[in-house]
């Protein structure tokens, strides 16, 4: 029988700990529900890098050259994934990467099954515009996922015709959120972009919520905080009804009425509690195991380079709907959803089919309308 | 802030041998959007190519149709080497990035980038020399001109350049055009 030895390597404890929990927990939910209706062996080797760098490629190592790993789930910050790569591809392995993230990035050595900006971003932003307004207000964490999130935004804000009115990243962990709040308090923005992640994002959406209170102009309904990695998996930690109103873009709810994920939900409940959300990190990551493990089924192996070759030709429902990996970019095609937080849940308020991805963003710049032209004035010398 | 460039129905030309290296480089241009071919023979021509991707472990002189200084694209140079005299060799060619071989998918738009800005930062820079140097070899007619407002309007130097300029401005000429055709006018002459 064909053996699968899959690396799991997320960090469930540190700075953005919940959402490497769901990743893990997605995958996992997947390996047991597999277990005996598939007709491959799957054996989990789970590691737990806390976040940090060089746990991540020691673990990572370690689950190549003396596992057996050939392939590896895995990483949630693309500094992360940017860490591993090098030794996904000394051995010629596959990392199968579920969480969504800035593109610019098509390796050979890695599957993409997170969303990437023409999947996320531009689909949000191009109802957010017309929408909201055209004065946004940018804050990230202070690495390649907030800086390149804040730059396409910025370019897609300003080609609209209209205007950034202020930037400003954190460090990830770092909860000092009171001078954004006062620049977004004095600058009043129509909405307000954050690709922070776990705390700052928190004490953001806090800090949001008490700016809203003192002054309507900053409520939800009229100067609502978007971003494209905040999910289910937070809003307990943040407080039940804090983020009410909030936005976000995500390929999958736990609120999506399908058959695919009455079952997922079904399957989550017996395992951890009717409570328990399912966040687009486990639906993602859950999805992405039956894929690899139908992949891997119809190969007879778990030679990487079969694998991806065979990957082509390989559709399987999911709760995200019917998952295929374009060939040409080793991304997922993914369909886009915009949520409104509502307690503990996001009311879907818009979505699009499956789209194509395009890391490079190279087929459509933007399809918001500008204002009006620009007043080009020019000094002669 | 520069926007984001884009490679998009642009034309790349890779010199050099067909293997794996071409592969990985065919497979990166694809993604970014440009239409690529690889060969293995001397560039007769660049029409219609927007990047030129060359080898430089084994590549020769004559392998690219220009001299150095005349470069009319952006060059990338392939190189595994770390021979002196193939660094040489690509920077000789003009090379404005280098992908190291072999070749990792993440090296290539990130060369494709670095080329493009440097080739138009290298082309801005020798037409803004050209403009400064006909400048400063045309200094003497602004000289020339500036004595002779000093003579036919009886005024100090300050005063004559400021005319000058100002006669520049409104024929919205360059000052030594301005001051060429002053001095070649008889009536500007006689006062």
């Amino acid at each position: 029988m064909t053996v699968l030895r899959l690396g799991i390597l997320f960090s469930a404890s540190g700075d953005y700990g919940a959402l490497g929990r769901d990743c893990r927990d997605g995958a996992m939910t997947a390996i047991e529900d597999l277990r005996g209706v598939c007709s491959i062996v799957i054996e989990p080797v789970a590691g737990d890098p806390a976040g940090s760098s060089e746990r991540y490629i020691e673990l990572a190592r370690r689950m190549l050259q003396e596992d057996g790993c050939r392939h590896v789930i895995g990483t949630v910050t693309s500094q992360a994934r940017k860490d591993v790569i090098p030794i996904i591809e000394k051995h010629d392995a596959l990392l199968w990467y579920v969480c969504p993230y800035e593109g610019f990035e098509a390796n050979p050595n890695v599957i993409y099954t997170g969303a990437c900006p023409n999947q996320h971003l531009r689909p949000l932003f191009e109802h957010m515009l017309p929408a909201h307004g055209r004065r946004v207000y940018l804050t990230g964490a202070n690495y390649v996922w907030g800086w390149e999130m804040n730059r396409l935004a910025r370019e897609i804000v300003v080609e609209a015709g209209g205007e950034i009115v202020g930037e400003r990243c954190l460090p990830i962990g770092d909860t000092d959120v009171g001078r954004i709040v006062a620049e977004v308090a004095a600058r009043r923005p129509d909405f307000i972009l954050s690709n922070m992640l776990g705390p700052s994002s928190h004490a953001f959406l806090r800090a949001m919520r008490e700016l809203g209170r003192r002054d309507p102009t900053f409520r939800p309904e009229r100067c609502p905080v978007v971003s494209c990695d905040l999910t289910e998996c937070e809003l307990p930690e943040i407080g039940l009804g804090v983020a009410d109103g909030q936005l976000a873009a995500a390929s999958y709810f736990d609120s999506l009425d399908t058959l695919a994920n009455r079952v997922l939900k079904a399957h989550v409940a017996v395992r951890f509690g009717s409570d328990r959300r399912v966040s687009s990190y486990f639906a993602t990551s859950y999805a992405t195991v039956c894929l690899c493990a139908e992949a891997v089924t119809r190969c007879g192996t778990d030679d990487p380079v079969k694998i991806r070759a065979a990957l082509a030709g390989v559709q399987t429902p999911s709760p995200l709907g019917p998952l295929r990996i374009d060939p040409a970019t080793n991304h997922a095609n993914l369909p886009f959803l915009l949520g409104r937080i509502s307690g503990g849940d996001f009311v879907i308020l818009q979505s699009r089919p499956t789209a194509v991805a395009d890391p490079y963003l190279i087929r459509r710049r933007t399809s918001v309308q500008p204002l009006r032209a620009e007043p080009r004035l020019r000094i002669v010398s | 802030m520069k926007a984001t460039l884009s490679f998009l129905g642009r034309r790349a030309v890779i010199v050099h041998r067909p293997s794996d290296t071409t592969d990985r480089l065919l497979r990166q241009c694809a993604l970014l959007g440009l239409r690529a071919e690889a060969r293995w023979q001397p560039l007769s021509a660049v029409e219609g190519v927007d990047i030129v991707l060359v080898d430089a472990d084994e590549g020769w002189d004559g392998l690219l149709p220009w001299a150095p200084s005349e470069k009319p694209v952006p060059l990338v140079a392939l190189l595994a080497s770390e021979a002196p005299g193939r660094i040489a060799w690509a920077l000789d060619q003009g090379a404005d990035a280098l992908i190291a071989k072999p070749v990792t998918a993440s090296a290539v738009y990130p060369a494709f980038v670095m080329a493009t800005r440097r080739h138009a930062e290298a082309r801005q820079l020798s037409e803004r020399i050209a403009r400064l140097e006909e400048r400063v070899r045309l200094r003497a007619l602004v000289h020339a001109a500036v004595r002779t407002f000093m003579v036919t309007d009886g005024c100090g130097e300050e005063e004559a350049y400021g005319r000058l300029r100002r006669e520049a401005m409104q024929t919205r000429l360059t000052l030594e055009q301005t001051a060429a055709s002053i001095l070649a006018s008889p009536r500007r002459q006689a006062g």
